[in-house]
């Protein structure tokens, strides 16, 4: 079982890339529809629409078309915007389909690297709890014999 | 996979308690007084615990023996693993296309200097 499957079992998703771009145009990304367009979906689907309303309790949405040509759309709410550092917000599929109705929390975190920027992407299916939680540790110590419990699945 | 399912696994998992008894089940079964030891709760507030991992299906009880142990039951972990999964792959091919899109403007910027210089 992989890194990452093992990672995914404590039921949140961390995603670290470094993009060979400014901080300021990387947060546009995130933060002007107009750059939505242009990426906000996987390689592979078409974006037939994108856009945001960039501000807390603000709604955001990317309309999705797969190359068999289902139709996705995906959309959320802002909670916490600090400009150029960090975005929070609501994310869930629209539709009838297996994942829709179920909201997941996104934060993306930004940082400077002098012309470059790193960008952690952090999905988790509730807020995560806190860092004093004594459990925490244990649990975090038994992934590896929960990867392997479900290798045998 | 029904959203419902899986909203039931990941609010059984929200709770650390719950998780850390998922925990210990993993080195095996166990009764509910082993399992409620290390935790400072009430019997029947602990009990109310195991009830939730046990509606998403994420432990069973045996009817066999009298002490009835709790055995965890993988699948719906396996399926909550899966899920987070098909949503690694969707935003690394996501962040993929961010990268080349960035890229696409940064190089344009540069062939097309600004009417100030």
């Amino acid at each position: 079982m992989s890194v990452e499957d093992t990672a995914a079992a404590s039921h949140e998703l961390t995603i670290t890339r470094i993009f060979d771009a400014p901080r300021d145009l990387v947060f546009e990304m995130w933060s002007d529809s107009a750059h939505m367009k242009n990426w906000f979906g996987p390689t592979g689907m078409t974006i037939l629409d994108a856009g945001t309303d960039f501000r807390v309790g603000g709604k955001w949405f990317s309309h999705l078309r797969t190359e068999s040509g289902g139709e996705h759309k995906m959309g959320g709410v802002y909670r916490e915007i600090v400009v150029l550092e960090r975005i929070v917000f609501t994310h869930i599929w629209e539709g009838t389909d297996a994942h829709s109705g179920f909201e997941t929390i996104v934060t993306v975190t930004l940082k400077d690297l002098g012309g470059k920027t790193e960008l952690v992407f952090h999905q988790a299916a509730f807020e995560t709890a806190s860092a004093s939680d004594s459990h925490e540790d244990g649990w975090n110590k038994c992934l590896d014999r929960l990867a392997a419990a479900l290798a045998k699945i | 996979m029904h959203p419902d399912s899986l909203n039931a696994t990941f609010s059984a998992l929200a709770d650390p308690t719950r998780r850390a008894v998922l925990a210990r089940l993993m080195s095996g079964e166990a009764s509910v007084t082993e399992l409620a030891k290390p935790h400072d709760m009430s019997l029947p507030a602990f009990s109310k615990h195991l009830k939730v991992l046990e509606r998403a299906g994420l432990i069973t009880r045996s009817r066999e023996a009298q002490w009835r142990p709790c055995r965890l039951a993988p699948a719906p972990l396996k399926n909550a693993t899966d899920w987070l999964n098909q949503y690694r792959r969707f935003w690394e091919a996501s962040f993929d296309r961010m990268d080349a899109y960035l890229q696409e403007l940064q190089e344009a910027e540069k062939k097309e200097p600004s009417d100030e210089c």
